[in-house]
């Protein structure tokens, strides 16, 4: 299906980058910009995201309907706070004067910054997630997690849940063209309609999901998941050089972004 | 030997779905059990299996031996080393993203080193004739590759004995014969096979002994004792309408997801009467033609007509009404809270009088066997039981034109004969039905039209007779009545 969302296999740097440092790294990334706020900074990091996309060569496909509703929403975040903060330097209006009447609505820069700051962080969360799906051998970072000494139950759930992602998305889709075969739309005049909108959508989804856990929990255990605390792996997962370089990236960048947050380097806050 | 002792089970509060079964299954022998819906087939392959009373509970007794051994304190992980159990759904099964990983699933749990565990799934992809497929990612196989893989994920934990609940249902005629060829194969290396089907047909040239499973005890039947057809007979002859009148008109067609063609260049014309048979290997792009059909899918190119008008220029519900799509797995088409609820939810949605049509929506639940469980949650019921309720449901308000994606799936004889008939009746009353089936038996008695589709396009179209001889020609005998399921 053209919106399979999943990882996607190919041979390259980034795909071949330690599953668990790529974890890591994309938590490190979350924090930093959660503690340091900047457009400029968080705008910065989309753009190597999106590089990141590219020199992975894992398609991002705007024109599918996901990133479409994501962009869109990023939007709508945006004009919501300029809209709605009316403090700062006014830039100019979105209802200009004519004659006697107006100016309405004020862009301000602080509401353009918070705007920014806000659908610009949004989008960096979301598309450096689905990039760390895109480029993550879900049974690496399995192997890679018991390392940690992470239960391999626990790293499990995560291979499991990364290998159903795909799934869950076309059953979404095969629900919604039943409902469309059956007339059924979605409706949102009032609270009753909203609520049977949800329920048509997600009580056949979740019945399908937990009918799919019975059938894989007879199959994992049927092969002797459990049988001992530890497992063997046919395919383990390593550290090279360029994993230590990139963890110290991220780490630098966390460092980085608490001594903004702090204000221990004005210079760069000023710019960033 | 795998011996079942006196097995008595009943889920919580229920009553007893296996009443004393005892039964054995030797090494080197395929054993087929049948039984109707609801026999407790499942429960019995679950018992067998170790999962009851291991991880499933409910009212448990008696006992299974292996090689003359009570293993009643066995853990899961040590039993599942003697046997396994392939489920009816391949997608559900499989815990990774790679065939080479999912075979070294079982391995890497029971410890195994990686030289053994590279020997296992060698020997166990080989074993299914699937070693081509090791680094292929398990999303992109289809249906009868997914259940060769789960197989051999099941055979590298070396057990003794296996057990397919239904495993051939999801597999067109093809997968079908594979998977016969492969039990074969594995039966020659000692392993015993408990085989539990609906479409018996395909696998009693294979099975050694049958059993059948009703009122909760297994009984052997004799080999030579001839089985209901798989599909109900039909008494009338084939259906035809003078003037036949259009109603969809497909004119060169394409659809693709992503890069990847899936109906390619496909015109088309259904007209009143027209009782079609759509079939095809899997993947050969029925299901996304039904789509096209109903209007779910917009082709990439062409266009689809519906009373001569663009269908797209239909609202969703004035499509509804004229035509009732059923999809593959009920589950995705259950939107209510109880069976009388979800039957009558079409006539709500399109706004239809409920008062008038209340005693129809009573006397078709009847019809289809489930006014029993009206007041009972859809999802609670059989799979069977499910899908009978979509095509009640679907078709209450008496669409023009039904489409049925794979409808006997699960079905026993009865389900099949209620479907069969509720099908007859549109088409002998000017509608038009188009199923997606692999049963060429079916296509023959009951259908006065083959679509026969291969890589998107139609490869053959008319009568069934014609058809099917044609395939028997080009070297495809698994689709006619001759050399497929039903021989």
């Amino acid at each position: 299906m053209s919106t399979r969302f999943g990882f996607v296999r190919r041979e390259g740097t980034i795909h071949n980058l330690n599953p668990a440092m790529k974890l890591l790294s994309l938590t490190f990334l979350m924090i930093s910009i959660l503690v340091y706020p900047s457009w400029v900074l968080s705008g910065l990091l989309l753009l190597v995201n999106l590089v990141s996309f590219r020199a992975a060569r894992v398609p991002i496909r705007i024109s599918s309907n996901r990133v479409r509703f994501l962009v869109i929403f990023s939007l709508v975040l945006l004009l919501f706070q300029i809209f709605l903060t009316p403090n700062g330097t006014i830039l100019t209006y979105i209802v200009p004067k004519i004659g006697n009447i107006g100016p309405f609505i004020p862009i301000t820069s602080f509401g353009l910054e918070r705007g920014l700051s806000i659908s610009l962080r949004f989008l960096l969360i979301v598309f450096s997630s689905m990039l760390f799906i895109s480029v993550t051998n879900p049974t690496l970072l399995a192997h890679a997690l018991t390392k940690f000494r992470i239960p391999y139950r626990y790293s499990f759930a995560l291979v499991i849940a990364l290998r159903f992602l795909p799934l869950f998305d076309m059953e979404t889709n095969l629900v919604r063209m039943s409902q469309k075969s059956r007339g059924l739309s979605s409706e949102i005049g009032g609270l009753k309609k909203i609520i049977r909108t949800i329920r048509y959508t997600f009580y056949p989804l979740l019945v399908s999901a937990l009918s799919r856990v019975e059938t894989l929990s007879l199959s994992m255990d049927g092969r002797g998941f459990g049988y001992r605390p530890e497992r063997s792996y046919l395919q383990e997962s390593t550290w090279s050089k360029t994993d230590y370089l990139v963890m110290a990236l991220s780490v630098g960048l966390l460092f980085f972004c608490f001594l903004l947050a702090l204000g221990m380097l004005p210079e760069l806050s000023a710019i960033l | 030997m795998l011996e079942a002792r006196d097995l008595v089970f009943s889920y919580e509060g229920t009553q007893p779905i296996l009443e004393k079964v005892t039964m054995q299954l030797h090494p080197r022998e395929i054993v087929l059990l049948t039984g109707p819906t609801g026999s407790g087939k499942s429960t019995l392959a679950k018992c067998l299996s170790g999962f009851i009373p291991r991880m499933i509970k409910g009212d448990y007794s008696g006992s299974v031996f292996i090689e003359n051994k009570d293993v009643s304190d066995l853990l899961l992980s040590e039993y599942a080393e003697k046997v396994a159990l392939v489920q009816q759904d391949p997608d559900g099964q499989i815990c990774t993203l790679n065939v080479g990983d999912e075979v070294a699933f079982g391995p890497e749990n029971y410890c195994k080193d990686t030289k053994e565990i590279e020997r296992l799934v060698e020997s166990s992809l080989s074993s299914v004739s699937s070693w081509h497929l090791r680094n292929r990612s398990t999303h992109k196989l289809s249906g009868g590759e997914k259940q060769r893989i789960i197989i051999a994920a099941m055979l590298a934990s070396e057990p003794d004995y296996l057990i397919l609940d239904e495993s051939s249902s999801s597999l067109d005629p093809k997968g079908t014969l594979e998977l016969r060829d492969v039990l074969v194969a594995m039966k020659e290396n000692n392993l015993g096979i408990l085989c539990i089907e609906h479409q018996l047909s395909a696998f009693l040239p294979i099975a050694d002994r049958i059993l059948q499973i009703s009122e909760g005890k297994v009984i052997e039947t004799p080999q030579n004792k001839t089985f209901s057809a798989d599909i109900p007979q039909k008494s009338s002859g084939m259906i035809r309408i003078e003037n036949p009148e259009e109603v969809i008109r497909i004119e060169n067609t394409t659809f693709s997801y992503g890069k990847q063609i899936a109906v390619n260049q496909v015109s088309l014309i259904l007209n009143r009467g027209d009782f079609v048979a759509l079939m095809g290997d899997n993947g050969s792009g029925k299901t996304t033609l039904l789509s096209m059909i109903a209007g779910l899918l917009e082709p990439s190119i062409g266009k689809v007509f519906l009373n001569r008008k663009s269908i797209s220029s239909f609202a969703k519900r004035e499509i509804a009404k004229r035509i009732g799509v059923v999809f593959q797995n009920p589950n995705h088409q259950i939107f209510e809270r109880t069976v009388w609820k979800e039957q009558v939810l079409g006539l709500e949605v399109l706004e239809y009088d409920m008062e008038e049509n209340l005693d129809n929506a009573k006397n078709v639940l009847d019809a289809m066997g489930l006014s029993p469980y009206s007041e009972r949650n859809p999802f609670s019921l059989s799979h069977g039981q499910k899908r009978r309720l979509n095509v009640s449901s679907v078709t209450l308000h008496e669409p023009e034109v039904y489409l049925f994606d794979e409808p006997f799936i699960g079905q026993d004889a009865d389900g099949r004969r209620i479907i069969a008939e509720k099908m007859t009746r549109r088409v002998e009353t000017g509608g038009i039905c188009v199923v997606v089936t692999h049963d060429p038996t079916f296509a023959r008695e009951f259908c006065n039209r083959i679509l026969f589709m291969e890589n998107g396009s139609i490869l053959l179209d008319g009568s069934p007779q014609a058809v099917q001889d044609r395939l028997q020609e080009i070297g495809k005998p698994e689709y006619t009545a001759q050399g497929g399921q039903s021989e």
